[in-house]
């Protein structure tokens, strides 16, 4: 019998707890649950959900009248709304309004509004968490408002109206953008939108009138009408409607042109192509990672294939967001993330183990790292022998592109820095990876001794 | 007089018992929320009463026309 791990993130809902074990993740409902469970399977609903494509596989795996067991599908990889570029905040919060809208249509509603309930499959929202949804009483409010706003229009409107990126911001505070915070931000003409005055503006107001005579806020809640479903119903769709016509407001970055303006030739670039493809067949990768993707165009090969899932890792937004929508269009199994590779998540939130860190995610069956490592090693002086021993940590088998300092990209890195890495050399590199790993092909790529590694791990 | 009555109406009638969610929904956003039903339900007020205004005007016209 193997042990049950429960997973430390999941507490914050009383009524059950996801658990791991053989592989498989699990939700234990408790006697509180229970009631909420049996309404979410009358008439139904947890099918029609599934169906239509809202909520992950789920199926009852033990029940018995004190605890229900559930067996959830599992899902490739979880990442955060601080990991995700603006559209793919934008498609998880219309995701969530339609959640709502199918489910209030169906005497049910969400009792949260978290952005850590909803990951990505085949790049296109699903809702994780089944103990979030429960009856809807006649004449209730949207409970979950407040937090809906702080996690995911104030990020979103941050973006598209300030041009400032949230996701520093939400990684630090978790909980998303407050509204105090934000509506310092906002100026009289964002003011004139109706949606940013009213739930932003004027909801900080009343929040801050609340904690300062919450005596007077009790009895004025004691004397509130009932809210219609028809007004509930309203106001999702409104802030649907706007959160649509939000664009990201463009912020030009450094790689935003990079697959254009790179130093490769067409040949260098068929040829790293080519080892791509070659190295995903032969080591039959099934999960690759693609660090420091950019457009992911290195990793296309394997995305398009059905059976292979990519996640691409970059530091800039500009070309993340356009990897996704690229993605989301062809239908491929390419998903992008975002990290700073100097600085990536890291463990967080209560006892710092309830949103896991990057690595602590990262179980790869193979990585490519092409025209990565000296953009760490060169520009952020991290120590060669620490990168190597980070990207031999992250999977068995992987792709490693060596740059020397010849090459013209490091030489503009150099250029006002000096050379002060007398140990970045390639000799250094290939015994460094072997002290790690195996290495199995070494690739010419380009006339500048651009080198692609194969490494496998030692068993 | 009837505008400030049904203001109070809807305002004072439905005396609402709040559930109990496992967030703090933040007072300021039920409060948010009962605003916005009124001047919902303000809206549909005036709305209802422009239509009948225009339905009367309507009639006036009408007739005067056959006239």
């Amino acid at each position: 019998m193997s042990k049950k791990n429960y997973e430390f993130g999941s507490f914050r809902d009383p009524a059950g707890r996801i658990f791991y074990k053989e592989n498989n993740v699990y939700r234990e409902i408790n006697k509180n649950g229970i009631k909420r469970f049996e309404f979410i399977k009358k008439d139904n609903l947890i099918n029609d959900l599934i169906d239509n494509e809202y909520l992950v596989n789920t199926e009852v795996s033990e029940i018995n009248e004190n605890k229900i067991i559930l067996k959830h599908e599992k899902l490739n990889f979880i990442s955060y709304p601080y990991e995700w570029t603006f559209t793919q905040l934008k498609d998880a919060a219309l995701f969530h309004l339609d959640l709502q809208i199918f489910l209030l249509n169906k005497n049910a509603k969400l009792i949260d509004a978290s952005a850590y309930n909803i990951q990505f499959k085949n790049n296109k929202p699903i809702f994780i968490d089944i103990l979030s949804i429960d009856k809807y009483s006649d004449g209730e409010y949207w409970y979950a408002h407040k937090q809906f706003c702080e996690n995911f229009l104030n990020p979103l409107v941050l973006c598209a109206k300030k041009g400032i990126n949230f996701n520093n911001w939400f990684r630090g505070n978790l909980e998303g953008i407050h509204t105090k915070e934000i509506s310092k931000l906002l100026s009289i003409f964002d003011l004139l939108s109706p949606t940013l005055f009213f739930h932003i503006f004027l909801l900080n107001r009343f929040e801050e009138q609340s904690s300062a005579n919450p005596k007077t806020t009790n009895r004025k809640l004691n004397t509130t009408r009932k809210f219609s479903k028809k007004s509930y119903l309203n106001l999702l769709n409104q802030l649907r409607n706007y959160i649509k016509g939000l664009e990201n407001k463009k912020i030009p970055s450094n790689w935003d042109n990079y697959s254009e303006k790179n130093t490769y030739t067409f040949k260098e670039e068929e040829r790293k192509l080519e080892i791509v493809k070659k190295f995903v067949d032969e080591n039959r990768i099934g999960f690759l990672a693609d660090l420091g993707c950019n457009e992911g165009k290195y990793s296309e090969y394997a995305s398009k294939q059905k059976k292979i899932k990519v996640i691409g890792i970059d530091f800039d937004l500009n070309v993340l967001d356009r990897a996704y929508k690229k993605s989301k269009k062809d239908n491929s199994n390419f998903f992008p993330i975002y990290a700073d590779f100097s600085n990536p998540s890291n463990n967080l939130g209560w006892m710092e183990i309830e949103r896991k860190s990057l690595i602590q995610r990262s179980k790869f069956d193979g990585i490519i790292a092409l025209a990565l490592i000296h953009h760490l090693t060169l520009a952020k002086n991290i120590p060669l022998e620490d990168v190597i021993r980070w990207l031999t940590s992250l999977a068995p088998s992987g792709l490693i592109e060596f740059v020397p300092k010849e090459d013209p990209t490091s030489r503009i890195m150099l250029k006002l820095k000096g050379d002060i890495f007398p140990n970045y050399t390639e000799k250094n590199f290939q015994d460094t990876l072997s002290k790690f790993a195996n290495i199995k092909n070494i690739s010419s790529v380009t006339n500048t001794e651009r080198k692609i590694y194969e490494f496998s791990i030692k068993s | 007089m009837i505008f400030k009555k049904l203001i109070l109406f809807s305002y004072f009638l439905f005396i609402h018992n709040h559930a109990h969610a496992y967030i703090d929904p933040g007072t300021g956003s039920i409060l948010l929320q009962a605003l916005l039903g009124l001047v919902a339900a303000v809206g549909a007020y005036i709305t209802l009463y422009w239509r009948k205004f225009k339905n009367f005007i309507n009639k006036v016209f009408k007739i005067k026309k056959k006239d």
